[in-house]
């Protein structure tokens, strides 16, 4: 959504949700596929997220509270229940890795006071630092907690001299107050577009990646063009059966491993995961 | 002065000032910090340049198109400083005045090889991105307007100034005043468009 | 690239200075403003350079002996992320988080930036004149030191700075290299050279339908895992390979198996052993087995194994039917295997299982064979380091140099390194940054960093033919008193050797002379310029070779004999190597310590690891601080509470406890290092890394666990992530 749209069409704004052919005039709707089979949990993509993104190292003591600004983290879990029901964990662990599912009904959006985050006309969940005042208001409706809030100027102490020329400088360094997230490497895309449109052309399918899908050593993470049917991610979305408008999926026939992280709250995510494997025979 | 008088000073002051702004580009601001009356006309601060660089000999008398030297504008986000090295190109060439203080000056940094520390005239913070390849490509290459006006809408009459000077506010209300407006696709045809306005198209 | 050497460099040097304005007065402008910052032009760039768009250039990274090709983007003369070089068949586009890690490296506040000299009261810096005199006046030309005089301690080393390293030694009539990694190999490569004839085998893991791997954490801290990743990638899409992990602690790479054993630290070779005598009651596989295998493997029977290992009979049954239900399959032997007294017997073992499954040929290979021997990787361990603290101690050696390993934070403390370099009157470091043993030297000379310097290597691990890759600066030092290992080597060998060396004006053109000379072996027609350009912006020169085929000697095969637990040590202790600390190195890199450990999800921390059962009987909660005392030394670490360990077995990663390495390594953590018991390898005297035993005490204190995980381990019913039986997917539909 534009910024007029968000100043004349506020409340249809805040109930908005997806419906069937949506970006079909669209020329972007970035989506992603994660393959949790191909995910190790090796962070890659997280150190590659720091380096692109300009995240601040907060250190032990503000790690310890909740602090880290990691965009996306990788999570481990041991079981699917509430306890581990053997002595070990004989299937492996669980490792996912969790980053903004760029929801297209966005709990986070329409708490914003201010309208400092807001859908993108290509699907994106925006947050928009100089507007931001600091509510919180969208990180404590997040069910994901993939918002991060900067509690202190990181500016000042993250980068003690010269560890600041590093710094992307097509990515603002946030300073205290202002609340940030994953952006799909907003500033890459925007790049690619800008480019494409002076070509007068659309971005090639896997032309602009994430930083997190570039790095990935077992490319686990799709990254791409929901809009154009023929991109990688399009297919996959279609092929797992994964509906960006809908909030139940219909799957045809069982072992289709597509699905969408609590899908039951109507959050409508941008991100299809595929269900891990286990061969349960060995 | 009455009233009335006072009354029709101020909207004769307004039309002026209307009439200035569809005379863009070459309005001039008022005084420094100052909003003029279209709200978006404001007289940034003289700037001393290492160079006192003169743009109304090079882009004014002999009428240098801004993208000879500013050769990055069309393929990036920033306009860039032109190189050195382009300086030199012509002035090595230029014999009548290679004695000139500031000619001096240049040849002084190449034979250092040195880059001229250059402040920044046109400096927007650091949370915007503003990109000078979509603007020219749109402006200049697509509709086909004279570089002078597209340039000089954001930078003003730079061939009358010697080192340049901010005309305009740059600020995001002047953005999306002509964001809002209809352009011309292309030149001859009749289709318009108007700019982008998501947040984050100059967000970042 | 059409300019030389020097005008890149130069024109990165104007570039550096006016980035480097640019950056410093970026932060924070939120207004409008004229005539605040510096905008500076650059003076002679190349064509291509336009400023606000990156610029790719190929390198290598060394962060680890993998030798990865890597891409650097270079924007305003800094270089601002890296990623993996498609070009190169080893990381193929792809880059680990350890390798992005490297431009902190580079712009890291706490790199030493003039070289230092011990006087009175430690180190203090001095001038590069006042270093040269004093190198020259040790080590010039009129130096008497001869033969084991002088040492030169290295790391991993390969390429032409291993070249130059010799001859450096040679113009000494001494060839006294001596090769320490803390996390030493050694074992295993001489197990698998005696079993199968190669040091390190090729692992088709993309090809094995089934991979049982005995405690090598081969996506993790392995051999080339940035490869490996992509390889498992590979071998997980249809037809779906499994992956049996059997180790003490899991692993990043146990956390990925489809099944993960726990066993006794030490019984993996009685493990294979086991699964060995299962295979042979088929006769298949029992055909061509030689009597004296029959016999030995006889004695290891279901029951007893699964007494000795912890592992149940049925899953000895289980995991030899997985094996020959699904062939090829692959067996790797790790750490966890090797670490012992009898590892070379347990690595022997578990090869034997590669050489009944007759997976030779298939999923395990040799690697090419090398077309320049003396560029190829040396590595080295425990006993090279044991042998020279000897030599120091009786005062034989003269001069010591030391360049990429720091043995006085990595040697147990039944080697005090640190005393015996006292009775060493000349002690030169070559460092990046200032760590323990530099810390101990005389002489601290300041190196360029990796991405300043130019180089080659080749890796240790060539999953394609031969890469000779090709390092080179993405931009202007940052520290003009910082200079290139190679050539400081080059300028004393100068003056050693003037006839040889002369030609040479910097180390740039000793690698592009030796480079260009070896153009016929690449079959490349082109001109020599042509051929080096091309080799620097693609960063990789390819020599094409085939796998080579391996032998199949069991006659080495014996009982391994594991040690079991003590009264007073009553634990068995396996310490963890983590992916992006690797030996500890890497732990002043601010990205890695804040980058949770994957198992654990700790940060900026040691720990100790105890399963929830140990805890349980203990009365042991997360955060107590506890005491891990073996016969060695104690250190105290925070205990975590991890379901996927071995009862018996508590862990704890290595890499920190730094007293000297920069500000975000020291004070952090502990080094568990110092408290490994002197247990040595039979066969090769390597430091076994897991045989220590230790004892638990309690302090009283608890103390917050900084990690990132939440208040639970558990999904608690939610879809978080969902796991489907490997027989259900319809991979081969996917796209």
């Amino acid at each position: 959504m534009s910024l007029s749209n968000l100043i004349k069409n506020w409340s249809n704004f805040r109930t908005r949700r997806p419906y069937e052919g949506q970006y079909d005039d669209s020329p972007y709707k970035w989506a992603m596929v994660i393959d949790l089979d191909s995910c190790i949990g090796c962070n890659a993509c997280t150190v590659a997220c720091y380096a692109e993104n300009n995240l601040p190292v907060v250190g032990k003591e503000r790690f310890g509270k909740g602090h880290a600004m990691h965009w996306i983290r990788i999570e481990r879990y041991w079981g699917e229940g509430e306890t581990l029901e053997t002595e070990f964990p004989e299937r492996g662990a669980q490792y996912l890795p969790m980053l903004c599912q760029q929801c297209e009904a966005a709990p986070c959006e329409p708490v914003c006071p201010v309208g400092a985050t807001h859908h993108s006309p290509d699907g994106l969940n925006t947050q928009v630092y100089n507007r931001c005042v600091g509510s919180r208001y969208c990180s404590a409706n997040c069910p994901y907690k993939v918002r991060y809030f900067n509690w202190w100027n990181y500016p000042e102490r993250a980068w003690p001299n010269p560890l600041e020329l590093q710094l992307n400088p097509d990515v603002t360094v946030r300073s205290k107050g202002v609340m940030e997230k994953c952006t799909f490497c907003m500033q890459r895309l925007r790049a690619g577009m800008d480019k494409a449109k002076t070509d007068g052309r659309i971005l090639a399918d896997g032309e602009v990646v994430t930083a997190c899908a570039q790095a990935c050593p077992t490319s686990a993470i799709t990254f791409g063009n929901l809009a154009d049917k023929n991109s990688k991610v399009a297919k996959m979305w279609k092929t797992q059966q994964v509906d960006l408008a809908k909030n139940v999926q219909e799957k045809t026939e069982d072992g289709i491993r597509g699905y969408r992280i609590l899908e039951d709250l109507n959050t409508y995510p941008s991100i299809v995961y595929l269900e891990r494997l286990r061969n349960m025979a060995s | 002065m009455n009233y009335c008088k006072k009354l029709f000073v101020w909207m004769f002051l307004i039309v002026i000032g209307t009439s200035l702004v569809s005379a863009e580009p070459f309005v001039q601001g008022g005084p420094i910090g100052s909003q003029t009356s279209d709200g978006y006309d404001a007289l940034g601060p003289v700037v001393e340049q290492p160079i006192e660089f003169p743009h109304n000999t090079h882009a004014g008398r002999m009428q240098i198109n801004c993208m000879y030297c500013h050769t990055y504008a069309r393929r990036s986000n920033v306009s860039g400083i032109p190189r050195l090295d382009k300086c030199m190109g012509c002035h090595n060439l230029i014999e009548g005045v290679k004695d000139r203080p500031r000619i001096k000056k240049l040849f002084e940094y190449w034979a250092n090889k040195q880059p001229i520390p250059w402040k920044k005239v046109h400096d927007l913070p650091d949370f915007v991105r503003f990109n000078h390849e979509r603007h020219i490509q749109r402006f200049y290459f697509q509709e086909k307007r004279p570089v002078r006006e597209t340039c000089g809408y954001c930078h003003g009459y730079i061939a009358s100034m010697t080192t340049a000077r901010r005309v305009k506010a740059l600020s995001m209300g002047w953005c999306i005043s002509c964001h809002e407006k209809d352009h011309l696709e292309k030149v001859g045809s009749t289709v318009t468009s108007h700019g982008p306005n998501d947040c984050w198209l100059c967000h970042k | 690239m059409s300019m030389g050497n020097m005008d890149r460099r130069d024109f990165l040097r104007v570039l550096g200075i006016s980035g480097a304005a640019a950056t410093l007065a970026g932060c924070g402008n939120t207004a409008i403003e004229s005539g605040v910052e510096e905008v500076m032009s650059y003076v002679q760039p190349q064509d291509f350079v336009v400023p606000g768009i990156g610029v790719f250039y190929a390198s290598t990274c060394t962060q680890c002996g993998s030798g990865c090709g890597i891409m650097g983007k270079v924007r305003e003369g800094r270089v601002l992320k890296l990623e993996g070089n498609p070009e190169s068949a080893i990381s193929a586009g792809k880059i680990c988080g350890l390798g992005q890690a490297a431009v902190q490296a580079h712009y890291n506040p706490d790199r030493l930036r003039t070289p230092m000299m011990r006087s009175e009261g430690g180190l203090i810096p001095v001038s590069w004149d006042k270093a040269t005199q004093m190198l020259e006046q040790r080590l010039g030309p009129t130096s008497t030191l001869k033969g084991d005089q002088i040492a030169f301690l290295t790391g991993d080393i390969s390429g032409h700075q291993r070249v130059l390293l010799e001859n450096f030694l040679e113009s000494y009539d001494s060839t006294h290299h001596v090769l320490y990694d803390a996390i030493s190999r050694v074992t295993g490569q001489a197990a698998s050279k005696a079993v199968l004839g190669a040091e390190q085998p090729l692992l088709n893991i993309d090809k094995a339908r089934l991979i049982l791997s005995f405690g090598n954490d081969f996506l993790g801290a392995g051999v080339s895992p940035v490869h490996m990743a992509a390889q498992y990638a590979k071998f997980r899409k249809a037809p779906r390979g499994t992956l049996i992990q059997i180790e003490p602690r899991m692993t990043l790479t146990g956390g990925n198996a489809d099944r993960w054993y726990p066993i006794k630290p030490g019984t993996e070779g009685i493990l294979a052993l086991g699964i060995a005598h299962d295979l042979l009651q088929h006769e298949e596989f029992a055909k061509g087995v030689p009597d004296e295998v029959h016999a030995l493997v006889k004695q290891y029977d279901q029951a007893s194994v699964s007494e000795i290992t912890g592992i149940g009979a049925d899953a000895v049954h289980l995991i030899a039917g997985q094996l020959w239900n699904n062939s090829p399959s692959l067996v790797i032997a790790g750490p966890g295997a090797e670490g012992h007294a009898y590892g070379f017997s347990n690595v022997v073992a578990i090869q034997l299982l590669n050489v009944i499954l007759a997976n030779r040929g298939k999923t395990i290979e040799g690697q090419a064979e090398h077309p320049f021997p003396q560029l190829a990787p040396l590595q080295g361990g425990y006993r090279a380091l044991a042998k020279l603290h000897e030599q120091m101690a009786s005062g034989q050696c003269q001069a010591l140099l030391i360049h990429g390993t720091n043995p006085v934070f990595t040697s147990p403390s039944n080697l005090p390194f640190a005393d015996s370099m006292e009775k060493v009157p000349f002690k030169v470091a070559f460092v990046t940054h200032l760590d323990e043993t530099a810390g101990n030297c005389d002489l601290v000379l300041p190196l360029l960093s990796a991405m300043e310097d130019f180089g080659t290597h080749v890796a240790d691990y060539q999953p394609n033919g031969v890469e000779l890759m090709v390092q080179q600066p993405l931009m202007e030092k940052l520290y003009p008193e910082s200079r290139g290992f190679g050539d400081i080597l080059l300028d004393i060998l100068k003056k050693r050797k003037p006839d040889s060396y002369t030609a040479f004006p910097d180390y740039y053109s000793y690698i592009k002379t030796a480079v260009v000379k070896a153009k016929p072996v690449f079959k490349v027609t082109d001109s020599d310029d042509h051929f080096w350009e091309d080799a620097l912006r693609k960063g990789v020169i390819k020599w094409e070779g085939k796998p080579t085929a391996l032998e199949a000697k069991l006659s080495l095969l014996e009982v391994p004999k594991p040690r079991g637990l003590e009264a007073d040590y009553p634990f068995y202790f396996v310490p963890s190597v983590r992916p992006d600390m690797r030996d500890g190195r890497h732990a002043y890199l601010p990205w890695l310590q804040e980058s949770p450990e994957t198992m654990t999800t700790i940060v900026w921390d040691s720990w100790v690891e105890i399963h929830p059962k140990t805890a349980a009987e203990m009365q042991i909660r997360e955060g107590d601080v506890l005491v891990v005392q073996s016969a060695t030394g104690s250190v105290r670490a925070v205990a975590y509470i991890f379901p996927g360990i071995q009862p018996d077995t508590v862990s704890m990663p290595l890499g920190q406890g730094h007293t000297q390495l920069g500000r975000f390594a020291t004070g952090v953590g502990v080094n568990p290092y110092k408290i490994l018991d002197p247990v040595f390898d039979a066969h090769t005297g390597e430091l076994a890394l897991h045989a220590t035993r230790v004892t638990l005490r309690k302090t009283g204190e608890n103390q917050n666990v900084v990690k990132d995980e939440g208040p639970t381990n558990f999904q608690n019913g939610h879809k978080l992530v969902a796991t489907l039986d490997a027989d259900q997917a319809k991979l081969s539909k996917e796209i």
